[in-house]
């Protein structure tokens, strides 16, 4: 199978990661349930995951990297953290139904900072245009999971810095892929899989907090702490972690950041968008192909959406994997980008890349497409 | 023999104290805290020699790490050390 789906998750993982999910199987139990060696181990494990993520995105301590099951459950966690029933969130224009419809759910009055794609001055403008002090969160992607648009946080964190609006990342799409620092953005949350380009298997995902960020719980539990106290304790990661841990999926998170940080994030984003460049650039040359690219692919990861005329995206895919080939074609769960882009009414066919493709697949994958599309 | 127990907030902070004596090369367990010791129940404690204690202090203040109580244990018994 050639896998080109790694946007929804990283299917090919590093082997070190089922071998220390399979130790954790072994040897684990749950961290802060006990003094035994067992709980010691799966409490280390959770720590030296958690001080991974702490120097990869520049948070000041271990303590503020709190393990969830997903981006989607961190994000929630924001938002409901930030956003009151009713309350006002600024977003962008490519943002996943993981967060808008949280912000559904709480009523929330929700500006889209809307731009053309791959318009990073004109993201920035909008944002500027819309931010106000008495907005309750801006909330942005780092990439567009459809578009592999990369956002301008940078400039956005600035805006909210300046006025005093607090910021939430989605960084579904870049964690394990481009540089983010917690501090210097001086962001309430990043929220981010643990299951995408951080190679850790699927049921993890972590949610960075702003040291001074209040935080509302979403499960109130046992923590192994505060034990007689009723209320969830006022302190993290233990606030935001009511409930056994999934220490197997920590322990595979821990070997897949190890892999990361030993490729390095930035070379491994490099070898992405030369392989999205290079599927763009023949995809670009077929007659009937729209592609969702800029020729040089500024602001662009290592995810490229194209259409074909006359052939619908969902079919299309549905012969490709037919053929061996996992892509992912229609909304993606975010018809807001598609919105925003204008392709709500036929969706896309998407591409996204990890590590462990080559660029013999995308050759392979080009043959397969001319052929069902003759 | 005596020695100091450090009471943690939680597990992580615990580590977080395990790793900043560490670094001062000052020898410490993690254990659970004895549940006399703790009136709001679970929580982790740091134990220490005694004669560490003012070094050991030093370092974790110094990384704005602070402990919720310090009990010294005499004779088979725990008190509590004022802060």
């Amino acid at each position: 199978m050639i896998y080109f789906d790694s946007a929804a998750t990283t299917f090919q993982k590093p082997r070190s990661v089922a071998a220390a999910m399979q130790d954790a199987m072994a040897t684990m139990s749950s961290p802060g349930r006990g003094g035994y060696p067992a709980a010691m181990h799966a409490a280390d494990t959770a720590f030296d995951c958690r001080s991974e993520l702490a120097d990869l995105y520049h948070a000041q301590s271990p303590e503020q990297v709190v393990f969830t099951s997903s981006a989607t459950h961190g994000l929630n966690i924001a938002v409901k953290s930030l956003v009151p029933p009713g309350g006002k969130a600024v977003i962008s224009g490519y943002e996943h139904n993981a967060v808008t419809r949280p912000l559904a759910a709480l009523g929330a009055k929700t500006a889209i900072a809307s731009a053309p794609l791959f318009e990073s001055a004109a993201v920035t403008e909008a944002f500027d245009h819309l931010v106000t002090p008495d907005t309750d969160a801006v909330i942005c992607c780092h990439v567009s999971n459809v578009f592999g648009f990369v956002q301008p946080v940078e400039e956005i964190a600035q805006i909210c810095q300046t006025r005093n609006v607090p910021l939430i990342i989605d960084a579904s799409q870049s964690a394990g892929l481009l540089n983010l620092d917690l501090t210097r953005l001086g962001a309430a949350f990043i929220a981010m899989p643990g299951h995408k380009g951080l190679y850790g298997p699927q049921g993890t995902g972590v949610l960075l907090c702003g040291q001074d960020t209040p935080v509302r719980t979403l499960l109130e539990g046992g923590t192994g702490s505060l034990s007689i106290q009723q209320e969830m304790p006022d302190f993290l990661p233990d606030r935001l972690e009511a409930g056994t841990h999934n220490m197997p999926g920590i322990a595979g998170l821990l070997a897949g950041i190890r892999y990361v940080r030993q490729h390095d994030p930035a070379a491994i984003c490099g070898r992405e968008r030369r392989l999205a460049q290079f599927a763009a650039e023949s995809l670009r040359t077929m007659p009937g192909i729209q592609v969702y690219a800029r020729p040089d692919l500024t602001a662009q990861a290592g995810v490229v959406s194209f259409t074909a005329a006359g052939h619908d995206v969902e079919a299309l895919a549905a012969a490709l994997g037919e053929r061996g080939v996992a892509i992912r074609a229609g909304l993606h769960c975010a018809p807001l980008a598609h919105r925003t882009a204008g392709t709500l009414e036929s969706g896309t066919v998407r591409l996204s890349f990890s590590d462990f493709n080559t660029r013999e697949e995308v050759y392979q994958f080009l043959t397969i497409l001319r052929e069902l599309l003759r | 023999m005596e020695h100091y127990l450090i009471i943690a907030r939680s597990v992580t902070y615990a580590q977080r104290m395990q790793r900043a004596l560490d670094r001062a090369g000052i020898r410490c367990q993690i254990f659970r805290a004895p549940r006399e010791l703790t009136e709001t129940g679970c929580a982790y404690a740091v134990r220490i020699q005694s004669m560490d204690l003012t070094a050991a202090l030093q370092s974790l203040y110094r990384e704005s790490l602070n402990p919720v109580q310090i009990f010294v244990s005499q004779r088979g018994f725990y008190r509590e050390v004022d802060l």
